[in-house]
């Protein structure tokens, strides 16, 4: 699979159109050639996560969304790359408070933790073109869990 | 008899047992509605929920935090959440949070409905 990109501008759908894309990519065996189910579907729960949380919580200031899903499968790991034209988040620190306020058995408040299991690094920032960029690896060679308390 | 509420089919198996079609997805944009559904046969005295995840492509953070909602209501009254036939994508969100540690897992919903009963 060569390095794709798929740019998504309605916020209403996105979900929709991401699984569809995943989907297409698996009936294509796209991904699977570089790596195994299981990478793929935690890059597939990255992505959602993500984008779930643009949906959610995103403020576009008025502009049309535009959410741009580069994926760049890379041996045994997969290197992704979204990029919207939101005001952003303060993503380090918020990740941070959910780390610290997890309650046990939590209702809300594990998107972005599930993000960081799942991913083998993370960067978020700012393009020169004032392009909100969240870059991240998913390894087929890490060890993935998110230690959420059960009692 | 079966009810469809929202995108989740709910099928009577005893008194105090359903069987819960969870559908193509439990996310952010339906966890509410399975909710109220589950809130609504607990109020009509079901304690055990068998979730059947054989059609189900997404499985988010959201979704789960409505789980594990569910079973923090039924818990207390010695109720219980199952999963039953579940998914690949699922799965991996299962074991991404190591929930295998708190809802027992079935390769059937028939295999669960026997082990609950």
């Amino acid at each position: 699979m060569e390095i794709t990109r798929q740019r998504f501008c309605r916020l209403d759908v996105v979900i929709d159109e991401l699984h569809a894309l995943f989907e297409e990519w698996e009936r294509e065996d796209a991904l699977l050639a570089h790596l195994d189910q299981q990478t793929v579907e935690l890059l597939r729960l990255a992505v959602h996560e993500w984008i779930a949380n643009l949906v959610q919580h995103a403020d576009f200031a008025g502009r049309s969304p535009e959410v741009i899903l580069d994926v760049y499968p890379n041996g045994r790991r997969v290197r992704c790359v979204i990029e919207d034209n939101s005001e952003g988040f303060p993503f380090p620190e918020q990740l941070y408070v959910q780390q610290e306020a997890l309650a046990p058995l939590p209702e809300r408040g594990m998107g972005l933790l599930m993000l960081n299991a799942a991913t083998e690094y993370f960067e978020y920032s700012l393009t020169d073109d004032g392009m909100r960029r969240l870059e991240f690896t998913v390894s087929a060679d890490k060890d993935s869990w998110l230690d959420i308390p059960f009692s | 008899m079966e009810a469809t509420t929202m995108n989740f089919t709910i099928e009577p198996v005893t008194s105090e047992t359903v069987v819960i079609r969870i559908g193509k997805a439990l996310d952010f944009r339906n966890a509410a509605d399975f909710k109220a559904a589950a809130q609504t046969q607990v109020r009509a005295g079901i304690r055990s929920f068998i979730l059947d995840f054989t059609d189900t492509g997404i499985l988010d953070s959201t979704g789960l935090g409505s789980i594990f909602s569910l079973y923090r209501q039924v818990s207390p009254m010695n109720g219980q959440v199952v999963f039953a036939s579940v998914s690949r994508p699922v799965q991996v969100v299962v074991q991404l949070t190591r929930t295998y540690k708190v809802f027992r897992q079935f390769s059937t919903v028939e295999a669960a409905r026997k082990a609950v009963n």
